[in-house]
Parts: C-alpha cells; structure tokens; sequence
C-alpha cells in the first residue's frame, strides 16, 4: 500500500511540484483501497474513444494539468457526453480552454470517467496543525461545509469509534440517517473511508500537507460511496 | 496501578524537605521577599514541615533566617529550588545547582522566550543543562506552585492582596501566572478548595501533560482543571490525557478562541496556539471536557470535587419558586439532558404526602409556603425513583416558614447517602450566600442561577458517558 502510494508521491516530488493533480491523488488513494470511479487516463484522443466505450456513454471528460488546479474555473470539465462525434468536440474543447486559462499549461492527460450516479455529497478532508499534527476532517458536502461549516475534527490517527461520532455528531447527520422518509445513507462506507485515509496519512505524514475528498457520493445503505474528486498537497 | 517515574520526578515541587530561595531579599515587595515570606510564615505556622535557605550573597540573614552567599554553600538535603533572579544570570545559577544535585527547580523570572530570540536562546541554555542532569523545572516566567496542606507557596503575590484557598479536590494549572492569581484569589473568597495549583508560565520543561499524569495518582485530587493558551508537544498531550480522563476527570478552559484571541495568545507567553477547531477535536477525542470560561470551569469542577456521577441523563428538579423551575427546565433542554418522567410510586408517594397546593410532577413545586419537611419529602421521592439520575434542587431560602439550617442539614444528609447527584440553586442576596456557603461546606455544590446549576450537573453527564464508553471497551 505504501510503496505504491510512495512512487506516485517521489515521481510528483521529482518534477518539482507539491500538489497532485486529481489523477495521481487518486492513484494514492487506490494504493489504499479506496472507492474510486472506473476511469482511466487518456493521452490522445483515439484513447479517450477507446475508453469512453469499455466505459460506456455517457461519460465525463476531465484535462489534467499541474497549473490547473481548479478545473471548473477553467472549463477544463466535460459533463454527459452522450457519443463519439461530441466527445471528439469536447475533447478540442477542452483543450483550447486550457491554453485560454493557463498558456503554459502542461497537460498530463484527460482523465474519462462515467458519469456517476447522484448520491448524498460528503467531505473528508486532511489538515495539519502544528501542535498536533495531522487532523481529519468530516463534513456535508456542497452548502454544508461552504456555507454553514457544519464539519467536525479528529486528530488521527482515529480509531472506529471515532469516525461513528465524528459521523453522528455533526448537525446534518439527520441528513445521512434518512430524513423525510429517505433511506439511510451508508455510514459503515463513510466509516471505512476515514479508517483508510487516517491509515494513509500515517503513514505519509512526513509527505502529506493538506487532502480534500470532495465531493465523496454516499449511496444508500449496502451500496458504497465514490470519490469523485480529490486533492493531495505534498509539503 | 505502578506509578510511573514523573510521580517521584514531581513530588519535590509539591512537598520539598528544603527549599532554596535564591534570590531572597529584605526588601518588602520584592518577587525574592514575598516567596521567602510566604513560605517562612507558612513555617511559623506549622504548615510548611521543610527547611528554607535563602540564598542572596549580600545579606547574613533575613529575618533571623541565616542566608547562604551562594547555592554552592548551601548544606546537603535541598531539593528544590526557586529562581527570582533576573534572566541573565539565571543559566550560571543552573550549572551551580546541577553541581550541587539539585533536581527540581521553578523558575519565577520573566525575560525569556516571550521576549524573543535573545530569551529563547537563554531557555535553551537552562534546558540543556537540566536535560544533561536529570532537573526538572516549572517555568520560567511563571508564579509556580501553591499547596495548601503542605505550606509551599512560590506565588509572588503577597496574602495582604491575594487571598489564598483552603486545601480541596481540584488540581489548577495554568500557563498564565496573572490568571492563576485572579483565580486562587477567587477560590479563596468563592470556598473553593484547591489542592494544588501549578502556573507554568512558559513551560520549557514540565507542561500539562506532565502535570495531568501527577494528578491522576495524586490522591487528594479528584478533578484536574486546566488553562491553556497552546500545547507545545500535542501527541504527548494527547497520550497523556486519554491515560488520564478514565481515571479523573479533566477540564481544560482554552484562550484564543478567535482569530484576534489567537494573536494575542502567541504574543503573551511566546507560545503558539493551534487553530480552534483542532483543540475542540483533540478535547473531544480524548474525553476533555471543555469549559467556555472560568465560571463554567470552577462550576464543573465543584460538582466533581463534591458529587457522585450520575448513571445517566434523566434530570430531576425540586423548586419551592415557580419561576426557578422553568429556568432550570430549558436549561436541561438547552445542555442537552432531558427531563425524568417521575414513577407512578414517586408521584403517589408526593402526593399523599403534599398539602394539596404543592405540585408533584417534575418540576415538583414545594411551593412558597414550604418548610424543610416538605422539601424532605420531595427529595425522598426522588431518591428512590429509578427514572431520576441527577437531582437539581433549588431553594429559595427567603421564604418564610423554611428553616435554613433544618433544609442544609437535610440537603447534606441526602447528598452523602443517596448514590446519585445532587446539586442545590440558591439564588439571593447576602442571607443567601450566608446559607449556601454553610450547604457548600457540607458537601453540597451550590450555585447562584439554575442556568449554573443545571450546566455543572450537565459535565457530570458528559463524563460518566465518556466513561461508559470507555470501559465499554
């Protein structure tokens, strides 16, 4: 788990960057075991054509590049692309946008995604404090945490009696457990989330500065969660 | 439980067979004079058992106490020293001290590492010479340590304007000298009893997670507060205190809460303060309950230095005022308890024995005309009432037919016998605090609002959880 994870980290490290774009931070995560989208890297576009049917339409386009860091803010995101003819558009697209918002921009690859299922949005979230080290955080996704900061902290690394009560303790956890008659969430996912990232980050710590998981879907009970996006700053 | 070597490493602060007092002076006012009095004057009266050397090269004595020239002339058997020299000199007096073999050193001065680089340098000098000889110190730039029942007193605040409080259960740290002053000064005229104070000032050495450990075993202390305004080393923090919570409860009161409380918290005591969410984390994670200010900390404190646990959160609330009862009603729903549902045999029991104007319910209503009988009553009943795990009870001493001593005695009585909590209200004026320091004295905590009342009773709650969950384990 974490030589695997460790490669990723010494290749970023080894072109003098600090923060991962979203494909290698996930490569982390997969190193341990998290839940990821089936998605795959493209370097041309017949690749991406190629992934896109193993993946099956719709699917989602996203440019990978060191300088972009906020892909939204650089339209570098293609959503819902029913067929070949349009993911050949997008494809140029995205690309021209890219050297619109950053002409320098370096580009790694486009990541082809499916596009997912909606679930109830969450955050998990790694921070470093000084005093004490490596903290997880815990939130709602979307307005939650933007808005009312409704997240809660834990030092890790945390045991799972603590990720219950981070889960249960912050004040849209009705949410989670099925308000007005939806079905409860799939906490014991959350769960094995947080026990997974905390194990990471340990082990990490002397690499890892700042994680965001966000936004994770949380499907109903039984039925898992996705990361569909991620972060990862080195120090 | 094997004590661990930091209960023998600290007992020396708390209980030295002789202290030097270097930098001992005649001179009234003086940070040398005021500790050289305070433990002299605790010595004429019996309470300070060890012996007292003043070292100061320019006097032959203070106050027919024969002084020492330097720590090297001092005779064997000292095994603490306080420092109130000025920073300078200090790292010179170290090394003498080191020669001489003593262990445990508290140094008063201010001028080091919340000054800047210059100080911090010279910390680091002391702590290296403490480290390469097995000294333990509190401070610097501290008032140190006060013990009632052994007479060690370092605070350089003279009792003419500081009070100092009788002996009790709770242990109080804190890292600011100021605060720890204002507080024991408080206790004092509050009858709260401190078992053992120790401000820390700029914690080179000995810190909080030191100080927890000592208490856990301390077995005068049954509740350890502390003021914190940063933690240096968190992960020995963090491990001390989850050792600590399952045996006493700890109660820290965090300063910089804010962005502009956190500047001011670096710039006091040269210590860095971590961000507020992380502190609120690691007191969660380690079952530290967390005060909002010194009132709520003391308030706590009191219920755990005078009450049982509860077994669980069901509140029970006797009142002889209408008024008091509802305050203290939302003010279970607002600390998250809830409300006991009396028993049907608690409520018959309340009401054969009530005039039919006294309202049996919770809330029970003894009503204005109440006398101490009929609060007996009241307290029987919900004693025996499986649904009630705390009892609030709040008493109105100003009505007429109530006999004050005749309800404390029995106040008093219930709380030693009954195994569940028990926390009196008394709101007034004067007579009041006349009254419900006689009940505190007996045993009971007593608070001036239900608000108090009921938040205190709400920290026992959260700690006998936190403990269930523990030993659920």
């Amino acid at each position: 788990m974490k030589d695997e994870a460790l490669k990723v980290i010494n290749d970023v490290l080894a072109q003098g960057r600090k923060a991962l774009v979203e494909y290698e931070a996930k490569q982390v995560l997969k190193a341990y075991g998290l839940p990821l989208p089936d998605e795959k890297l493209a370097k041309t576009v017949d690749e991406a054509l190629e992934y896109a049917k193993e993946i099956g339409y719709p699917v989602v386009l996203k440019l990978m590049s060191p300088q972009i860091l906020h892909k939204s803010d650089a339209k570098v995101i293609a959503l819902k692309i029913k067929d070949e003819e349009e993911l050949k558009k997008k494809w140029e697209e995205i690309h021209e946008n890219a050297k619109k918002y950053r002409p320098d921009a370096e580009i790694l690859g486009v990541l082809v995604a499916p596009m997912l299922k909606p679930g109830r949005e969450i955050i998990i979230g790694i921070t470093e404090d000084p005093q004490f080290g490596h903290a997880i955080m815990f939130g709602l996704g979307g307005i939650f945490v933007e808005i009312l900061k409704d997240v809660t902290f834990r030092i890790i690394p945390i045991e799972e009696k603590d990720a219950w009560t981070m889960v249960k303790s912050i004040k849209g956890y009705p949410i989670l457990a099925g308000a007005r008659g939806e079905p409860p969430a799939d906490m014991k996912a959350i769960v094995d989330m947080m026990l997974r990232v905390s194990q990471l980050v340990n082990d990490l710590e002397e690499y890892i500065k700042e994680m965001d998981l966000n936004p994770v879907f949380v499907y109903n009970e039984g039925e898992g969660a996705v990361i569909v996006d991620a972060r990862i700053i080195l120090k | 439980m094997e004590k661990p070597k930091i209960v023998e490493e600290l007992e020396p602060f708390f209980n030295p067979k002789g202290v030097a007092i270097i930098g001992a002076t005649n001179k009234k006012g003086k940070v040398g004079n005021v500790i050289f009095e305070n433990f002299k004057v605790n010595k004429e009266r019996g309470i300070f058992k060890g012996e007292i050397y003043p070292v100061n090269p320019k006097l032959a004595e203070i106050d027919g106490i024969k002084c020492y020239p330097n720590v090297k002339s001092l005779p064997d058997g000292v095994d603490l020293a306080v420092i109130s020299i000025p920073a300078p000199f200090v790292p010179n007096v170290m090394k003498e001290i080191a020669e001489k073999g003593i262990k445990r050193v508290v140094i008063i001065t201010g001028g080091f590492g919340e000054l800047g680089e210059e100080g911090k340098k010279l910390e680091q000098e002391i702590l290296q010479i403490a480290k390469e000889n097995g000294i333990r110190i509190i401070g610097p730039n501290c008032v140190g340590v006060y013990v009632p029942e052994t007479g060690v007193d370092t605070v350089f605040l003279p009792e003419t304007k500081m009070d100092r409080p009788t002996s009790g259960s709770i242990a109080f740290v804190s890292q600011s000298g100021a605060f720890a002053a204002a507080m024991l000064d408080w206790a004092a005229m509050a009858g709260i009893g401190i078992g053992k104070m120790v401000s820390y000032g700029n914690k080179i050495d000995v810190d909080d997670a030191d100080l927890m450990e000592y208490f856990m075993y301390d077995d005068q202390i049954k509740v350890i507060t502390l003021y914190i305004e940063g933690v240096k080393d968190g992960r020995k923090f963090i491990e001390a205190a989850k050792r600590v919570t399952p045996h006493k409860p700890v109660i820290a009161l965090k300063s910089g809460r804010t962005e502009y409380g956190a500047k001011a918290a670096s710039s006091h005591t040269g210590s860095l303060a971590g961000a507020d969410v992380i502190y609120d984390a690691v007191f969660k994670q380690t079952g530290i309950l967390r005060a909002e200010d010194f009132e709520h900390m003391f308030d706590i404190a009191k219920a755990f230095a005078k009450c049982k646990l509860p077994k669980g959160d069901r509140i029970g609330i006797i009142t002889d005022g209408g008024g008091a009862g509802v305050m203290a009603s939302d003010a279970v729903a607002k600390f998250g308890l809830k409300m006991a549902n009396l028993s049907e045999e608690t409520l018959k029991y309340l009401k054969e024995n009530f005039p039919p104007h006294a309202v049996a319910g919770n809330p029970t209503d003894v009503v204005g005309d109440t006398d101490a009988q009929r609060y007996k009553v009241a307290i029987e009943g919900f004693v025996n009432d499986p649904n009630v795990d705390g009892i609030v009870i709040i008493t109105l001493f100003q009505v007429p037919l109530l006999d004050e001593m005749e309800l404390i005695e029995i106040l008093a009585d219930y709380a030693k016998k009954s195994e569940k909590p028990i926390i009196a209200v008394a709101m007034g004026g004067k007579k009041t605090e006349y009254y419900a320091k006689i009940l505190e004295d007996k045993g009971v905590p007593v608070y001036p609002t239900p608000e108090r009342g009921v938040r205190a009773m709400a920290g026992l709650v959260q700690y006998a959880k936190y403990l269930e969950k523990v030993e659920g384990e």
